[in-house]
């Protein structure tokens, strides 16, 4: 129960869209620097 | 409450002298540095007949190896000093014999370095062949960390004893993750200097199996990673929040990560060997599945760390997706630098996830790339963190405080680091997508056009080491300041706190059995048929070599 009162609260004053906005920015420099150096792998082949 | 706890001034003292061997380290290594690039740049050349090779071992070792060893086995000494109580005599005494162990064995190495018998690089491949003196004192900063590691976890256990039943302060549970990653990787290299390199250089046997010293290496180079990352992250999780003025987003993220690094830091050691022939394709591919495993535990941190800012950010009113970011502490160098080694963390993941690719690694590798991430992970990332972490802790330990003067000077230097950095790494990671290796002292290679491309790259480099250097001379500054001539005052050694709305830690967390069974598990699955097949099917074994 004590758990459950925790999550409420957890849920009322969090607001992360920030943070999910920032770790899906990471995501995709992720992917862009792999999918560039791979391209630039294929063309090399 | 927590800003009273004050580390006991014993144990303030051993952890004092590591940091001091740190920075001179970093002065020695920081000169090796500047002058590398100063010669690669092609207008410069060493005088009185230093060896290139000479600095260069100079460099790496006193830099990847001294520097980072000394400084996390201080911190973590400080740190398990202040939040698991003072250590007691005989730890301390411990403490003290792995002290001087590794200064001794340092003054060895760096002695048969600078006569010029050892110039093998820090990663002193076979067959190039150093004096037995380099791997002897090598074997003694070992052993020494091993003395040191084993005092900490003395002390945990001491607390466990008299704590049962309770989760054991973050940052101790997190020193002892770290030394227990480092025991483990270290009986790699422990193996290759005193089972293969040292009897070879003694003269006791005259071939080496070559490939097999390289895996042992690895077995160890790579987690080595881990082991000057994960004390960063110890700031970042446990220290950073307090700083800010904020809370720890969860504990039990904390440690997850921490337990997830130790399980796949190790067994993937084969992504610095995609290129080495004789390991058979399926063991790179099982060591590279392996690898990607490790970006979890970092993808992990990333979301805390942002996590952890926004709430604070929004609990001061921020608003928009990004308002948050404002709130932070700029203008405090204890935040700034951890935070701008965050920063650079980030195209130092990706780099990193462009190496352990196997068709990737074949466009960077043994090119000047893989020194340009290195320098993003180590020299940047991890360093950074470590002098904002010095800017509380040195003046903690040494009783006085920081002037608003030095905090403005720590932050002039973390910019001027970022400046000069992106220079030189920057300019590394273009010139190594064109091919220019990594290692070797400045040649136009009969003027080929190819190597003649990488010329203003290396001039960049220059730029960029000479600015870095800057960056070193500032550093030294501030901390000889804040050891020796800062104002006498007490310095707070800032621990976080748990969210209020976190999750209550589980103390299957600290089931240490289980998750070091799970760790030689998956060292056993990842290496044992490979390295079986590099004894069995094993060409004849190398002369020793000594090329300069």
């Amino acid at each position: 129960m004590a758990k459950e009162k925790m999550k409420g609260k957890a849920t009322e004053d969090s607001n992360l869209k920030g943070t999910l906005a920032s770790v899906f920015l990471l995501g995709f420099f992720l992917i862009f620097t792999w999918v560039s150096v791979y391209y630039l792998f294929l063309e090399r082949l | 409450m927590n800003e009273m706890v004050k580390v006991d001034r014993r144990d303030a003292k051993l952890a004092l002298a590591h940091i001091y061997v740190a920075f001179i380290a970093l002065a020695l290594g920081g000169l090796a540095g500047l002058l590398q690039t100063l010669v690669r740049s092609g207008k410069f050349e060493l005088p009185a007949n230093i060896s290139y090779y000479t600095i260069l071992t100079t460099h790496g070792v006193l830099l990847g190896l001294v520097l980072t060893t000394f400084f996390i086995i201080g911190f973590q000494f400080a740190a398990v000093s202040r939040t698991a109580g003072t250590f007691s005599d005989r730890v301390r005494f411990w403490g003290w014999v792995g002290f001087w162990l590794m200064t001794v064995g340092t003054a060895i190495t760096a002695f048969f370095i600078l006569i010029g018998q050892a110039s093998v690089l820090y990663t002193f491949y076979a067959p190039l062949q150093a004096h037995p003196g380099f791997y002897l004192g090598l074997t003694l900063v070992v052993v020494g960390s091993w003395v040191s590691g084993f005092a900490i976890f003395a002390h945990y256990a001491r607390w466990k004893k008299e704590h049962p039943k309770q989760v054991s302060p973050l940052l101790t549970f997190m020193a002892v993750a770290n030394m227990i990653l480092w025991l483990v990787c270290s009986l790699g290299v422990a193996a290759t200097v005193l089972i293969q390199l040292l009897p070879w250089s003694l003269g006791l046997v005259d071939r080496i199996n070559v490939l097999v010293s390289r895996t042992l290496f690895w077995y160890f180079g790579h987690p080595l990673v881990y082991f000057w990352l994960l004390p960063a992250y110890m700031v970042w999780y446990a220290i950073v929040p307090k700083i800010i003025g904020g809370k720890i987003f969860s504990d039990s993220l904390a440690r997850l990560s921490f337990i997830l690094f130790l399980f796949f830091s190790i067994p993937v050691g084969f992504h610095h060997q995609l290129m080495e022939p004789g390991i058979d394709p399926f063991w790179k591919y099982v060591q590279v599945v392996l690898t990607f495993m490790v970006a979890i535990p970092s993808l992990m941190t990333a979301f805390a760390m942002f996590a952890t800012f926004e709430l604070y950010g929004r609990s001061k009113g921020a608003t928009g997706l990004f308002g948050w970011l404002r709130k932070l502490p700029w203008g405090d160098a204890r935040f700034f630098a951890p935070f701008v080694g965050m920063a650079f963390f980030i195209p130092a993941g990706a780099g990193g996830l462009v190496n352990a690719s196997h068709q990737l690694d074949q466009v960077v590798h043994n090119t000047i790339w893989i020194t340009g991430h290195f320098h993003l992970t180590l020299a940047t990332t991890v360093v950074l963190t470590f002098f904002g972490a010095a800017y509380w802790l040195v003046p903690h330990l040494s009783g006085r405080v920081m002037t608003k003067a030095m905090n403005r000077l720590a932050i002039i230097q973390t910019i001027v680091w970022v400046i000069g950095m992106t220079f030189m790494s920057g300019s590394m990671h273009f010139a190594g997508l064109l091919g220019a290796p990594r290692r070797s002292a400045f040649s136009t290679y009969g003027n080929s056009p190819q190597a003649l491309e990488w010329i203003p790259y290396q001039i960049a480099q220059a730029v960029g080491g000479t600015i870095l250097f800057i960056g070193i001379i500032l550093v030294l500054i501030i901390i000889t300041n804040l050891a020796f001539f800062a104002p006498k005052g007490e310095t707070e050694f800032p621990v976080a706190e748990v969210a209020e709305g976190a999750e209550r830690t589980p103390l299957a967390m600290e089931n240490w059995k289980l998750w070091i069974g799970i760790t030689v598990a998956l060292i056993l699955i990842a290496y044992t048929i490979p390295f079986i097949d590099m004894i069995q099917n094993a060409p004849p074994g190398s002369k020793g070599y000594k090329l300069w």
